[in-house]
């Protein structure tokens, strides 16, 4: 059978067109990674066309720009879109690209399990988006909480569609941390120990180790689930002596390391581009990877404060309460040390730099007022409010898209050998930074003023309107953003300055090679000796081993 | 690592027999492109897509994973499923990395960067563990004085102390709390012996690296920064304390703590931390 796979002809020396079939089969973890991210960007169409739909019905209150059915449908697939079909996928895909160029290798471990993992997200995201051709797509929103889900309270097979659409895009994710494991810790090139892998790296182990630990637990909830539904178990029916609780916590037990998955690659692009932008080595490179490291060992303990407003006990919610407080020591420390790292620097302020310093300023709001949320009253008070709201998209929006936005102009010169206009970079950056505060920061008001999340629409009384008609604003502006994006990502391919090998004289091994690279990456796997290989071939009178 | 950027004569992973033309050509050994995986998870949402839709998809997708996992073995099979990729020609390669022409700044003490590790010298764990263990007993010394000056004998401070983790202790009478409880004893000395020793590993670590008024900071600053954070937290650490503690003696006992445990780190002898090493 292994025959019927045409070995393509290699006679021809000049870069050629690749036509279709060669990407569908490719096991090229480059290709496999823009492929990641291509399709990503296509599912963040979607669940943006969600969001500025339903901030559409926020408008004003009691408007009937939708129904309220198809409000509970947007909200759900915005958020699982989000979730499982925008964020991972596209720090799988950057990670796919990056990590076997920059640990110097030629591939990923599992070069045909990688491309398993692609098909499965594809195929996972298009089959729940099948469910709004099949009668409404999911309605009990990406956490779909017992007993909602339950045979009787959502009839149809909209949840069936959630949760089998999850599993098998789940499957491919977790092929891909296991892959990320087996390539990172087996397939270094020479002398790159631990303690000199790019920090990108670092994150995207623990990342990996993350998903392989965060994954199962939501399958096997999701099987249950199903089987509940359509075989009549009752796993989390409490008339049946069944437990909802016990829904929320195999959900957030995967949810809440979940959010980690999802920013701690962001956090590992931003610890490379300010760096090089800053024309420093990162300040405490140690305590960025062992910080990392705590951030998800702790990651695993907190899951509980999402239910906090259950009453579970005083004692699980001082645990879930402390613990959560914890996890802002190491990411505190991450975000002194970025900081360090800029301190003195000469700082080049470009297009991916301006992303992670916006990325800063973001995320450490969300930070704040995740912290504030840890506080069990405090909890309380703003729980299922728009406070929540703001507070996540300000962790991963504010945090994880502004530091993708980052790495995609860091990076796209390696993957097109083309770079990235920088005034419509620019424009990007400035265009985000205002649509996205004028949405969200007016979520932090109406919400402390209580305004519930996940209803399609409020009370006049509440005098919520212009907080609301300032947030729907504020989805014009970042349209605006993301179309500048798309000019500039399909000019630039088109007709982009040429970048060469290493346009922004970096350090790590990526950009060694040419832009893009060749199937096989290296024409000779390169010896490291620091943690800057290429610091220590630009500046061989003063290299960095020499002080690590 | 000299040049890295060329290709070298040595074999590289893969290297195949001279072809026709009696030339070696290098070549590198990559996987290459399959359908096997595509076939696989196009057949595993077939069998979901049968259970949302029709089931007789579900067993046309069983069939086609099947089908996809057996051509995705012969493909792993010794000798199948690889390809051997030629070396681009020399002017399609990477430039040679130049040397840079800016000069560096070399990194002087006061400057912000990463050749700078403070402290440069340091006590050794041990003289911080030493110091916690005097520095609980010195504590310890004192909450006994406060039990018998207090006319509640010693064992009270010690009851109370392992009340943080015996909870009916919260409901016994103060009578209860001043008779010996060997249980109490042994929660009470555990407590005690692990947090002096942590705090005084803290202060090893910690004290060389304030600049001035070493023994101040440990002796004054640090146990009223965390006598402050027990007094907000102690009702939830401990609730029995929380209720009877004398916040006078308390206090003044973290003192004599911090106080012995300063001057003991401060006065074992430095030894050179890790970077100084580098000859
Ligand atoms: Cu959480």
């Amino acid at each position: 059978m292994a025959t019927t796979v045409a070995v393509p002809e290699m006679t021809d020396k000049s870069p050629r067109r690749s036509s279709l079939l060669e990407w569908v089969t490719t096991v090229d973890h480059k290709r496999i990674g823009i492929m990641y991210l291509l399709a990503a960007l296509f599912f963040l169409v979607c669940a943006g066309t969600e969001a500025a739909l339903m901030r559409i019905q926020l408008w004003k209150a009691r408007f009937d720009f939708l129904e309220p059915d198809t409000f509970n449908q947007l909200f759900t697939m915005h958020g699982t879109t989000m979730v499982f079909f925008v964020g991972m996928p596209i720090l799988v895909g950057f990670g796919n690209f990056l990590v076997p160029l920059m640990i110097g290798a030629r591939d990923m471990a599992f070069p045909r399990m990688n491309a398993f993992g692609l098909w499965m997200f594809i195929l996972g995201g298009l089959l729940t988006y099948y469910s709004f051709l099949q009668g409404g797509a999911p309605d009990v929103g990406w956490f779909a909480y017992a007993p909602l889900t339950s045979a009787t309270f959502s009839r149809g097979m909209s949840t069936d569609y959630w949760i089998l659409g999850l599993m098998t895009s789940g499957l491919g994710t977790l092929s891909g941390g296991i892959n990320f494991i087996a390539t990172i810790l087996t397939m270094r090139a020479p002398g790159m120990t631990f303690g000199r892998m790019p920090l990108f790296i670092w994150m995207m182990l623990v990342d990996a180790v993350l998903i392989v630990i965060a994954f199962p637990p939501l399958t096997a909830a999701q099987t249950m689930l199903l089987l509940d539904r359509q075989l009549g178990a009752h796993f989390f029916d409490p008339q049946q002596g069944g437990s909802a609780v016990l829904w929320q916590h195999l959900f957030w037990f995967f949810g809440h390391p979940e959010v980690y998955i999802l920013i701690l690659p962001a956090f590992g692009m931003i610890s490379e581009i300010i760096p090089v932008f800053a024309r420093k080595v990162i300040f405490g490179y140690e305590s960025v990877a062992a910080a990392t490291v705590l951030i998800a060992f702790i990651a695993c303990g907190v899951w509980a404060h999402h239910m906090f407003a259950l009453g579970l006990s005083r004692t699980i919610d001082i645990f879930f309460s402390g613990s959560t407080f914890l996890i802002a020591i190491p990411t505190g420390i991450k975000m002194f040390n970025w900081i360090a790292t800029l301190y003195g620097g000469k700082i080049r302020f470009q297009t991916p730099m301006i992303f992670c310093l916006g990325f800063l300023a973001m995320f450490l709001i969300g930070g704040l007022s995740g912290v504030m949320l840890a506080a069990v009253p405090f909890d309380w008070q703003a729980s299922d409010t728009y406070f929540v709201v703001a507070h996540f998209h300000y962790v991963l929006f504010g945090g994880t898209l502004f530091g993708i936005f980052g790495g995609f102009y860091y990076w796209f010169p390696k993957m097109s050998g083309r770079l990235m206009n920088e005034t419509l970079g620019k424009w990007n950056f400035w265009l985000l930074m205002i649509g996205f505060n004028l949405t969200f920061f007016p979520m932090h008001i109406s919400g402390l003023m209580g305004m519930p999340r996940r209803i399609y629409t409020y009370d006049p009384e509440l005098g919520v309107d212009i907080w609301n008609q300032l947030s729907t604003i504020g989805v014009l502006v970042q349209a605006a953003a993301f179309i500048v994006f798309a000019v500039n990502l399909i000019g630039s391919l088109r007709s982009g300055e040429r970048s060469g090998d290493d346009p922004w004289d970096a350090w790590t091994l990526e950009w060694l090679t040419t832009s893009p690279p060749p199937a096989y990456n290296f024409e000779v796997i390169p010896a490291v000796r620091s943690r800057r290989p290429l610091w220590d071939l630009k500046h061989p009178e003063d290299p960095d081993w020499e002080h690590e | 690592m000299s040049t890295p950027h060329h290709a070298s004569d040595t074999p590289l992973d893969g290297h195949v027999p001279a072809p026709d033309d009696g030339h070696s050509i290098e070549t590198v050994e990559l996987p290459g492109p399959t359908a096997w995986p595509l076939v696989l998870s196009v057949g595993l949402i077939m069998v979901a897509f049968g259970i949302l839709t029709n089931i007789s998809f579900s067993f046309l997708g069983i069939i086609m994973a099947l089908v996809g996992i057996v051509g995705w073995v012969t493909e792993i099979l010794p000798g199948r499923g690889h390809i051997h990729e030629e070396l681009r020609p020399e002017e399609l390669r990477p430039k040679p990395v130049k040397r840079a022409d800016v000069d560096v700044i070399p990194m002087a003490p006061g400057m912000p960067g990463h050749r700078m590790h403070m402290p440069e010298k340091v006590h050794p764990y041990s003289a911080g563990a030493k110091a916690g263990l005097v520095g609980g007993v010195a504590m310890a010394v004192l909450a006994a004085i406060y039990g018998v000056v207090s006319g509640r004998g010693i064992w009270y401070p010690v009851n109370l102390l392992a009340g943080m983790v015996l909870e009916e202790a919260d409901t016994d009478p103060v009578a209860q709390l001043e008779q010996f409880h060997l249980l109490a004893l042994i929660l009470g000395l555990f407590i005690h012996a692990v947090g002096s020793l942590f705090v005084g590993l803290i202060y090893g670590i910690v004290l060389p690296m304030i600049p001035r008024g070493r023994v101040l900071f440990g002796g004054l600053v640090a146990p009223l920064f965390w006598s402050g954070c027990l007094w907000a937290s102690m009702d939830v650490l401990d609730p029995v304390l929380a209720q009877r503690v004398d916040w006078v003696w308390f206090i003044a006992s973290q003192f004599a703590y911090g106080i012995v445990v300063g001057i003991i780190v401060v006065r074992t002898e430095k030894i050179h931390t890790t970077r100084g090493w580098r000859a």
